[in-house]
């Protein structure tokens, strides 16, 4: 009996042990950038992978998983069918997500997962070259509304994606109607835009202020607005859009969703280890880094909100003919 | 002069104990990575974020750890090229039309040995182009439009068509072919899909390696199942373990011009390393196969399109250091790498971290230097892989390709395309088509319909915006004269092997 | 030349509806030239160009014999089988099938398949899971791994 006993335990070590060591990386808590490594996603999820455990907020390390597809379809659709309800996952997302569902490109809705919440936020911009002639955004509005398709713009988005979108909203707030007669040429990043900007081949370039703000203090660009609700720091000469009297603002955020079958407990859990990374020295610091802006909004505030982006997103896309 | 100095601060710098280690660590995973097919420099650089993260490194020790695995891998990149006709990553495509019959004529050894020292020459040039030259040449690279990176892409087409093949109408269709795969996806400029069937997976397209490691990879299991079991063993052999140094001198030009060719095109953003090498294969051959030996193992073959692919990778770290452009899916990564490191690439980096970057820059040297030397042992532990039989050795490279495509994008589909595309390959191959043009049909087709497409915006629709800027002018008028010198070479030899068969 | 001809009259068809279904892609508004230009511009040159190899085939092709199309066939299955098995099975497990069945396919010693085998699915395991960190389930979903 009691060899049986000691035996039946050993036997229970070596295969805990040995589960241990093998399930270890299901287990694991685990962030998808549903892109290729490099650029925003990915920084998302490496980032506040490893600040949640500089924290001790998770367990071990948290394993970054890339899965491009889609604009972020694919991981969309898995999470939603195979993973609703693993509390170990959590997804990097951003306004760019949020404007694909809008517009249905993804296979559910934004109530297919719960939604985190948002860390920072990069700040949409309108640049043109320094020897414009542009010299605010009342000028390029009524270049525009004088003849819509007069100037080049350009960004790194498609067309109807956010830089698109955000451009389009900025001139019908500054009573351009024409706006299918504006030309848009889509270039693969805000870096690549800019360089076609300062070599003359575009006229006003649409995009995030982190990526070019460099141009900005080098002097080859200058901006023209700025799509945030106070003036970015960095950037204090720059007059905001709301200032020129273009109410409206463009943020880019960056946030997280989980799936939607995930318990309120372990929802709560993620949103309140979200919180203490927001207001760590850690994810300060490495935001700013970035060329983020440091804003939190968590739990049911961000649920809402979520909401309300893609409805407004799907209003403004079907205003401007992207979506019927 | 204040170069130099500032070089020779970096050097200093670099050369503690812990970065020597670092550099020889990250020069010997590099050139691991990049030999394996389906692995390369972006797996490379990705797979080191976290562990710059875990063992706490500082900016510049990092920096050196990435400089070392992304050079290595590009060295790593023509192994799989040479010994086994199956390219490690993109840009090695073209190694393997003449470092695979080289191995099989039993000069592996040589073609290691050569493709190694032309990879140092190519990316010491880039490198040395790189201090010398990169603000001004950044500030060149602005001037090329959509336009003009069309009038870029076409000139490669053009060049293409030499490449391989007999039938001049094989080796078009297969490039269009490739064009035609590289339009499948989300249309990144009007977010409309294009032949997904509704299909998520597909929406970013096909990518390259994947095709590339099936085509290939799978391919040549097909080939290899042809043939009688007792052919097989033991095909290929190896004669003498020394490389020969006549044969590396013999292709110092070729080395040279593929490098200068390599660099111009990876300072081009968004041209990169496989356009490079593409060039730098297909003038050489035009500029030295006199006796048609291209494409049968001519060292030249090899020399040619290794020093450019390097030159390339080297030439494309300037529009990302002093413009912020990623030219490549691997400076992409590498970007991502410097922004977290609290380096922002971009107009003002070289005023504002001079030291930083002739830390990277220096970096960058003694990482080819090490390369080199650790080459040439590898030469030997990698070259006996020919003696092992096939049977033992093609599932091993089978899994390794498997897991390479599945470790990164975790997609059992893409592990399905693979597999379709190597029965794609298996049956071109049979029809004599040659798949390299495929591959950069495939590599290059997305960017030459986005540049168009942007460059008829820009113009409202007047295709005269073609012609319109004294770059693709000049473009085209090479791209002519080129296809004029290859009409003119092929009579020139048809007359001459007419005349010798009436000699003989 | 007749299999020549007829894998290049199925190139030109899969040109054709590839032509076809390209110039029906559109826009609503904002691109000039728009999605559909492009692959017509590529879908012509390729009907045309494999249309050319129907009617002037250059040169034939060998096809294996019956034994070989079985081994080819065999290998392909294989790879499937290893596709679809990957993650119910787990790396070790899927690997050491592939290596072991591939071997033998391509005419190696059943043994010796079995014992590469072995040995190689866990050596690819520790190199890619343990020393190079990328993730690869040891145990596949059907052990709640």
């Amino acid at each position: 009996m009691r060899v049986a006993a000691i035996w039946t335990s050993k036997l229970g070590m070596i295969s805990a042990g040995f589960m241990a060591f093998a399930a270890l990386p299901a287990d694991a808590t685990e962030c998808i950038a549903p892109s290729n490594p490099g650029g925003g996603w990915d920084f998302t999820c490496r980032t506040i992978g490893r600040i949640l455990t500089e924290l001790d907020l998770v367990d071990g390390n948290v394993q970054v998983t890339n899965m491009p597809g889609g604009v972020g379809a694919v991981t969309y659709a898995m999470v939603a069918s195979e993973r609703s309800d693993d509390a170990d996952l959590i997804v990097a997302t951003s306004t760019v997500g949020i404007t694909q569902i809008a517009q249905g490109k993804y296979p559910a809705g934004v109530d297919a997962m719960r939604w985190l919440g948002m860390l920072g936020a990069d700040v949409g911009v309108v640049a043109v070259a320094a020897d414009s002639e542009i010299q605010s955004m009342a000028d390029l509005n009524e270049a525009l509304k004088a003849d819509p398709s007069s100037l080049t713009t350009a960004g790194s988005s498609s067309i109807g994606g956010w830089d698109h979108i955000r451009l389009l909203i900025a001139a019908r707030e500054g009573g351009v109607e024409d706006l299918p007669a504006i030309r848009w040429v889509q270039f693969d990043g805000g870096t690549d835009a800019v360089t076609q900007l300062i070599g003359g081949q575009v006229d006003v370039v649409s995009t995030d202020i982190s990526e070019i703000g460099g141009f900005v203090e080098s002097g080859d660009i200058r901006l023209l607005g700025v799509m945030s609700d106070e003036r970015i720091p960095a950037f204090s000469d720059a007059p905001t859009m709301i200032e020129q009297g273009i109410e409206m603002t463009g943020y880019n955020w960056r946030g997280l969703y989980t799936g939607g079958d995930v318990s309120d407990d372990a929802y709560n859990t993620w949103v309140s280890n979200l919180e203490t990374l927001y207001n760590s020295e850690n994810w300060q610091t490495a935001a700013v880094e970035f060329g983020l802006v440091p804003i939190w909004r968590g739990g049911d505030d961000f649920e809402a909100y979520i909401r309300e982006q893609e409805k407004v997103t799907a209003d403004i896309s079907r205003d401007i003919g992207v979506i019927q | 002069m204040e170069t130099l100095s500032l070089l020779a601060s970096g050097f200093t710098v670099a050369l503690t104990p812990l970065n020597l280690s670092l550099l020889f660590a990250g020069c010997f995973v590099g050139t691991l990575i990049g030999a394996m097919p389906g692995l390369g420099p972006v797996n490379g650089v990705a797979i080191l974020i976290p562990l710059t993260f875990a063992f706490g490194l500082d900016a510049t020790s990092s920096l050196i750890l990435l400089s070392a695995v992304y050079f290595g891998t590009m060295y790593g990149g023509r192994i799989s090229s040479i010994l086994l006709n199956i390219p490690g990553d993109e840009p090695a495509v073209m190694t393997t039309l003449d470092g695979y019959p080289m191995a099989q004529k039993g000069q592996a050894v040589d073609a290691l040995a050569l493709s190694g020292v032309a990879s140092f020459v190519g990316a010491t040039i880039a490198v040395i182009g790189l201090s010398l030259f990169a603000p001004l040449l950044a500030r060149a690279a602005i001037h090329f439009g959509p336009a003009d990176y069309f009038a870029l892409y076409i000139m490669a087409f053009a060049t293409i068509g030499g490449v391989a093949g007999v039938d001049p109408r094989k080796t078009l269709l297969s490039a269009l072919i490739g064009l035609m795969i590289a339009t499948v996806g989300l249309d990144p400029i009007s977010g409309v899909p294009r032949y997904t069937g509704g299909n998520f997976h597909i929406y970013d397209g096909i990518e390259p390696i994947v095709a590339l490691v099936g085509l290939f990879a799978i391919s040549e299991i097909l080939m290899l199942l042809e043939k009688h079991i007792k052919d097989r063993v033991g095909a290929i052999r190896v004669d003498g373990w020394m490389p020969s140094l006549s044969t590396i001198l013999s292709t110092k030009w070729a080395m040279v011009r593929g490098s200068l060719i390599g660099f111009i095109a990876g300072v081009l953003p968004g041209a990169g390393a496989s356009l490079g090498s593409v060039m730098s294969y297909s003038i050489e051959k035009q500029a030295s196969d006199k006796d048609g030996t291209f494409g049968q193992g001519d060292p030249r073959g090899v020399a040619a399109p290794e020093a450019g692919n390097n030159a390339a990778s080297g030439g494309a770290l300037i529009p990302m250091l002093s413009l912020g452009v990623p030219g490549s899916g691997t400076t992409a990564v590498m970007l991502a790498m410097l922004i977290s490191l609290n380096v922002q690439p971009g107009p003002l980096l070289f005023e504002r971290q001079p030291d930083l970057v002739w830390g990277l820059v220096a970096s960058l040297y003694m990482a080819n230097v090490t390369l080199l030397i650790l080459n040439i042992p590898l030469i030997g532990i990698f070259t006996r892989l020919m003696a092992v039989p096939t049977w033992a050795l093609m599932p091993i490279v089978a899994a390794v390709s498997f897991v390479g495509v599945f470790s990164i994008s975790n997609s059992v589909f893409d592990l399905e395309v693979m597999i379709a595309f190597g029965v794609i390959g298996y049956i071109l191959r049979k029809m004599d088509i040659s798949l390299v043009p495929l591959v950069l049909g495939l590599l290059l087709g997305g960017d030459m319909e986005r540049n168009l497409r942007r460059a008829m915006s820009i113009s409202d629709g007047d295709w005269s915006i073609l012609l319109q800027s004294w770059i693709s002018i000049t473009l085209y008028v090479l791209t002519l004269a080129f296809l004029a010198l290859s009409v003119w070479l092929a009579m020139r030899s048809n007359k001459r092997g007419k005349s010798r068969r009436f000699e003989a | 030349m007749t299999s020549t001809r007829l894998l290049a009259a199925v190139i030109f068809v899969i040109a054709a509806v590839y032509t076809w279904y390209g110039s029906t892609y559109s826009v609503a508004f904002g691109d000039v030239l728009g999605p559909s230009v492009f692959p017509v511009i590529v879908g012509i040159p390729a009907m045309l160009l494999s249309g050319s190899l129907v009617v002037f085939p250059g040169g034939g092709i060998d096809w294996p014999d019956r034994s070989h199309l079985f081994r080819q066939a065999a290998a392909i299955a294989v790879l499937l089988g290893y596709a679809w098995l990957l993650t119910p099975l787990g790396f070790p497990i899927a690997t050491f099938g592939l290596i072991a069945a591939l071997g033998a396919v391509l005419g190696g010693d059943p043994l010796k398949s079995v014992v590469l085998g072995v040995v190689m699915s866990l050596a690819l395991w520790v190199m890619f899971d343990q020393i190079l960190g990328l993730p690869l389930a040891f145990l596949g979903s059907i052990f709640g791994g």
